[in-house]
């Protein structure tokens, strides 16, 4: 009976990781979104992940990766746009 | 099925079977060239083929027969053959992948006159194949198919010895399928050669060739449907007179028709494919649309693949993974092959769980739940274009998941070790049962 419900249990986490990981979450964020809206313990989720990672090396790989490179994208689209805003007040002040 | 009914009169297929096959013989025993079909005489076969008369002799070739032309023939008994060969689906893709093989093959001979030359080398470089292709196709005769391919191919050789002076024509499944595509913009009964020729305008075609061609085309038309159920019957015995013939009538007409049903065959597949809205997610970064450009091509071809392998017996696998390989060309299908293709075919969920193996990008595609079924309820919308997801959304999506423990997993990834988890918690002082505190 433990086993099936904890086995249940980490599906549900499982299953939790792979929606956080559709937000484009790494593990940190997922295990505080896990622990905040699904009540689940950040050291569960932090393992779950772990094992998850172990199963799925190449997916991980190629996730950390993607996300490194939106983030990358992302920042160089923040940077650019505090340049421009930075532009366009001084343009004002002439 | 094709037995050649060499004779001047209509005869029922029994009989001309038997006649072609003993006329066959006599013909052969006279040649002493490779260039078997060369040196036939078609025209004789098809006698009754002439401009003014409207009544073609039946035409079936002896299978034994046509396994012996293996020359120039070849390309189209290659695609009748492999037309023949296919049943249902898998029809429409060999249809494709073979007429694109041959197409290749034949591009030289286009309305060349040295049809024969060219035929034989030809014939020659692709006698394995062919032979190989033969072999398997006699199961399955499209009787319809096999009449019009042997058709075209014979028209083409028609004329060897200037029966008819008229150029010779070589109808290659190219050139036939542009004929049948300017047919039937026409309409079959409406269709007049001049009409024709003006549609496909083609240089090398005279209204002559057109006319007969239209013709043997109509004609074979009206025996469609009344050889259907001959074919099975046909197809068993052909199997033991062993390949070829088949092949070369099925080559001709349903080639064309079949290419331009292969790309919807994949469609009714596609039905499935809300199971993954979840993706739209990934819909804006390239990485993503790749993927997403990437997978729906999948869908079409990967349903397919298991319907192969339970082909009837002759037909020998080695010939579909080159087809397949072939047909996949187009969609420019990633790397990684299902289980029943050595060619590059995603493995996907129709067959199988998530396979380790596969490049992640793959397996986001996958659903690992096929039991689960189609869920009834979509996650709720993500952020597509936002890098810091909000709090609703998660908080949405999260209590989604656990409302509705049914749903399949949106990525598939293998699940973890049982074990390994609950070692490393406990080392952690966890028990498993679902903690009440966070």
């Amino acid at each position: 009976m433990e086993d099936s419900s904890s086995a249940a249990y980490i599906r549900l986490v499982h299953r939790l990781i792979e929606e956080c990981i559709l937000f484009n979450m790494n593990k940190e964020e997922c295990m505080e979104a896990l622990s905040k809206h699904a009540n689940i313990k950040p050291v569960i989720t932090s393992t779950v992940w772990k094992e998850l990672e172990k199963e799925n090396k190449e997916f991980f790989e190629a996730y950390s990766r993607s996300r490194a490179e939106k983030a990358s994208v992302s920042e160089r689209e923040t940077r650019q746009r505090i340049e421009n805003m930075v532009l366009d007040s001084s343009n004002e002040r002439v | 099925m094709l037995a050649v009914s060499p004779l001047r009169s209509t005869r029922d297929e029994e009989q001309g079977e038997m006649e072609s096959f003993s006329i066959g013989t006599d013909d052969f025993a006279d040649l002493s060239e490779g260039n078997l079909l060369e040196s036939i005489n078609f025209d004789d076969l098809f006698m009754g083929i002439n401009d003014d008369e409207d009544v073609l002799p039946d035409l079936e070739m002896d299978p034994e027969m046509l396994a012996e032309f293996s020359l120039s023939e070849e390309s189209e008994i290659v695609s009748s053959v492999s037309v023949v060969n296919n049943k249902s689906d898998d029809r429409n893709e060999n249809n494709i992948v073979t007429t694109e093989k041959q197409d290749e093959v034949i591009a030289a001979n286009f309305c060349s006159d040295s049809g024969s030359n060219s035929g034989s080398s030809r014939g020659e470089e692709i006698a394995s194949k062919s032979e190989e292709s033969i072999h398997s196709v006699v199961v399955n005769p499209s009787p319809k198919e096999s009449e019009k391919g042997r058709k075209s191919s014979t028209h083409s050789r028609n004329n060897p010895q200037g029966k008819r002076k008229v150029k010779k024509v070589d109808w290659t499944p190219e050139l036939h399928r542009r004929f049948v595509q300017a047919v039937e913009q026409l309409g079959v009964d409406k269709a007049v050669p001049s009409r024709i020729l003006e549609i496909m305008g083609i240089d090398c075609l005279t209204r002559h060739n057109i006319a007969s061609h239209l013709q043997k085309y109509r004609s074979h038309r009206k025996h469609l449907l009344a050889r259907e159920a001959e074919a099975a019957r046909l197809s068993q015995r052909k199997q033991f007179m062993g390949a070829a013939s088949v092949g070369r009538g099925g080559g001709g007409s349903k080639r064309d028709v079949n290419p331009w049903l292969a790309p919807t065959m994949g469609f009714p597949h596609m039905t499935p494919m809300h199971h993954f809205r979840p993706f739209h997610v990934w819909g804006h970064h390239t990485m993503d649309q790749s993927f997403m450009h990437m997978w729906p091509k999948h869908l079409p071809y990967s349903p397919s693949p298991p319907a192969w392998p339970p082909r009837t017996a002759p037909s020998p696998p080695p010939p579909d993974p080159l087809y397949w390989h072939q047909h996949q060309r187009a969609p420019n299908a990633p790397t990684p092959g299902t289980p029943c293709f050595p060619p590059p075919l995603t493995s996907t969920r129709f067959g199988s769980q998530t396979v380790p193996g596969i490049p992640p990008h793959h397996t986001m595609f996958q659903i690992v739940d096929p039991g689960i079924g189609i869920p009834a309820t979509q996650p709720p919308p993500r952020p597509l274009l936002d890098f810091h997801p909000s709090k609703e959304s998660i908080d949405a999506a999260i209590s989604d998941v656990l409302s509705k423990p049914w749903l399949p997993l949106p990525l598939g990834l293998k699940g973890p070790a049982l074990d390994g988890v609950m070692g490393e918690l406990q080392r952690q002082g966890i028990p498993k049962i679902p903690p009440s505190c966070a």
